[in-house]
């Protein structure tokens, strides 16, 4: 099999060469070849450059979702809503008893749930967004980060609108929240970053094994109830101690109690279990740079 | 799946993923395949279904890494192999070009440079503005092309996508490649249609089951595919009918196998009836090579002949006349039936070859007139 390339213009192809980009090189198991540094470099300078894909996949989804529906926005509140009242009548028909809040119980519950849902959206839309766009993965080469990163994007929307309801529901209550309040992207930024990482290794995974996404959307729900969120942490037993490892406890927890009281017990378990989602995004992050090709393999 | 796992696993750890090495289950979709293009020159990929020219340009989009070998590139890649890519029924085709730019890779700079010329090509008006669900398809595939040939890539690579759409629509993607071409532009082209790629390509790649032969020449590398098809095809007649209880063709005469374009081809049938047969419907047809479809078939009717088969022995002869086709395996049918289509009488298909033309690179010769006046 022979190639016809004459030396002359290969010569010629040079010269043209030096005028033109970087070059681009495929090989097998193409990204550890340089090292670890360089591929934090790569990784860097491929969410950097898009930025502007990663809003306008944002701005696809959110118009999507909202566009063709009356209830639109209100369909986040709904599910919030909804478990709020169940516990509140459970609580007063005495089958399930939260014991003494220095709060009323609805706001308790809702701020919990607020930062709970920005969690579990977030979550549940980023492990599913590679194989919703597995059409586009399998035929184009496109940042398969800003796709995760814009799903994950998808937890703002919860995180907005039910901190405005919880705002709402303590004027009700005539409660009135602490300062802390305005910080709220702040202190919730920890679990974005903690949902980003799992994220990107769940689409990931999602993309190669599909019971994972099915899997993953009923162990939230599961993990919504064995995690103290909507209760406060028991006093002992085997729950309490897995709790206290749980980084969400903490996480979810700790504004909270900062929103509605203005100091919290938690701020040791808060700084760790940030430090622990930092370490876990990028490691996660790595991981998805690694092997992300794999997925358009076997999408 | 399990083999998924064990390639992220070994990707993350940093191990090879040991690419060399077939599992079971597993075969090579390309092998072998390497070529050279440098800028500006236009490459054809032909090759039969399942050949691997779409894995190659998937590889070479940088969709997913070779398992051997490697792929060296210098320049932007552009891709013109999902039409639409990203595009949501629920937004409108405004919307619908920032999205399906910014995944193909435009800057927000570029889009909005580019944004008026990308309207125009598009051409589908007040529609611009509304969902895209209830766009027809022409004018879904026309907004989808007008994005991505508005990229500005240096490298073009486009699928058989140009199979999609109207005439209008293919004259303007052509239009647009060849635009492309004079703004030296490489492209690589993926195409079953012979004529688009003598057309376009500077030089071709044949592929065939993975394995590739890169022919300088673009004839020669369409010559090539039709040879693959001619050793698929079967070279013996299908007798599929010599007569029935009330008529014997005893003797079939046919013209040689091999003709040159413009040769005609004669049955000769030589039969013994024992009963007549009036007004005999003859059914004559050529089917090319590789397709399916019938490059000729008419009746006796068609051409107000009036056949009657009388009792007793005869001699019909039948002569397909100056046949135009060159450069490919044909098959020549012949079936008569009696008068009402009742019963079949006789049904051959002879497999004929016609020798090529050099610079035809068609399948259909036909003789064409050129002159000039002062």
């Amino acid at each position: 099999m022979k190639n016809k390339c004459d030396k002359m213009d290969l010569d010629e192809a040079s010269k043209k060469e030096k005028t033109h980009p970087p070059e681009i090189f495929y090989e097998p198991d193409n990204s550890l070849k340089n090292g670890y540094f360089t591929m934090f470099a790569e990784i860097t300078k491929e969410i950097k450059n898009s930025r502007w894909l990663t809003l306008q996949l944002f701005k696809r989804d959110l118009l999507a979702t909202y566009k063709q529906s009356f209830i639109g926005i209100f369909w986040v509140l709904i599910l919030p809503l909804v478990s709020v009242l169940t516990f509140i009548v459970l609580n007063h028909s005495g089958i399930f008893t939260v014991g003494q809040l220095d709060v009323p119980y609805p706001l308790f519950a809702v701020w919990g749930l607020t930062f709970w849902q920005t969690f579990s959206t977030g979550l549940l839309a980023a492990s599913n967004s590679l194989v919703k766009a597995g059409a586009m993965v399998v035929k184009i080469n496109f940042s398969k980060k800003a796709l995760v990163i814009a799903s994950a994007c998808q937890a703002l929307i919860p995180l907005a609108v039910l901190s405005i309801l919880s705002f709402l529901l303590c004027l009700v209550y005539g409660f009135l929240p602490t300062m802390w309040i305005i910080l709220i992207p702040i202190l919730a930024l920890p679990l974005l970053i903690l949902l980003l990482g799992l994220g990107l290794i769940l689409a990931l995974l999602n993309g190669i094994i599909r019971d994972i996404g099915n899997i993953l959307a009923m162990l939230i729900t599961f993990l919504l109830f064995l995690t103290p969120i909507l209760y406060p942490l028991p006093k002992g037993g085997v729950l309490a101690r897995i709790s206290q490892l749980n980084p969400l406890y903490y996480l979810i927890n700790l504004p909270r109690d900062l929103i509605l009281f203005g100091k919290s017990p938690h701020w040791t378990g808060f700084i760790w279990s940030s430090v622990a989602a930092l370490l876990a995004f990028l490691l996660c992050l790595a991981a998805f740079h690694l092997t992300e090709t794999r997925v358009a393999e076997r999408i | 799946m399990l083999y998924g796992i064990q390639d992220i696993s070994r990707n993350i750890l940093g191990l090879g993923s040991r690419p060399g090495r077939l599992r079971p289950g597993e075969f090579w979709a390309l092998d072998n395949a390497s070529f050279n293009v440098l800028r500006g020159e236009t490459l054809g990929i032909i090759g039969p279904n399942g050949s691997g020219k779409t894995t190659l340009l998937k590889i070479l989009n940088g969709i997913f890494w070779p398992d051997k070998g490697q792929v060296r590139i210098q320049g932007k890649i552009g891709a013109l192999i999902e039409v639409g890519a990203g595009f949501h029924p629920l937004l409108t085709g405004r919307e619908n070009i920032y999205v399906n730019a910014a995944i193909l890779g435009m800057t927000k700079k570029e889009v909005k440079s580019q944004f008026d010329a990308i309207v125009a090509f598009a051409d589908i008006g007040d529609f611009l503005d509304a969902p895209v669900k209830h766009y027809s398809s022409g004018m879904y595939v026309r907004l989808g092309f007008a994005v991505a040939a508005h990229c500005r890539p240096d490298i073009f690579l486009v699928d058989e996508v140009l199979a999609v759409g109207d005439e209008g629509f293919q004259r303007k993607c052509f239009d647009k490649i060849g635009e492309l071409k004079k703004n030296d532009c490489t492209t690589i082209i993926i195409s079953h249609n012979m004529h688009t790629i003598s057309s376009f390509s500077d030089h071709v790649l044949l592929l065939d089951k993975g394995q590739a032969e890169y022919f300088h020449s673009p004839q020669d590398g369409i010559r090539g595919y039709n040879h693959l098809f001619s050793q698929q095809s079967n070279t013996e007649i299908d007798k599929n009918c010599s007569g029935n209880d009330s008529i014997q063709f005893v003797h079939v005469e046919t013209s040689a196998k091999k003709l040159n374009p413009g040769d005609s081809f004669t049955f000769r049938l030589s039969y013994e009836a024992q009963s007549s047969f009036p007004d005999v419907e003859i059914d004559t047809a050529i089917s090319n090579g590789s397709d399916s479809r019938l490059y000729f078939q008419a009746t006796n009717r068609a051409f107000g002949r009036r056949i009657d088969i009388n009792q007793g022995t005869g001699i019909l002869e039948i002569t397909f006349k100056d046949i135009p086709l060159c450069q490919s395996w044909s098959k020549i049918i012949l079936a008569i039936w009696s008068q009402k289509r009742t019963e079949l009488l006789f049904w051959w298909r002879v497999p004929v070859e016609f020798r090529g033309q050099a610079h035809a690179s068609g399948r259909n010769l036909l003789d064409i007139d050129y002159r000039q006046e002062k």
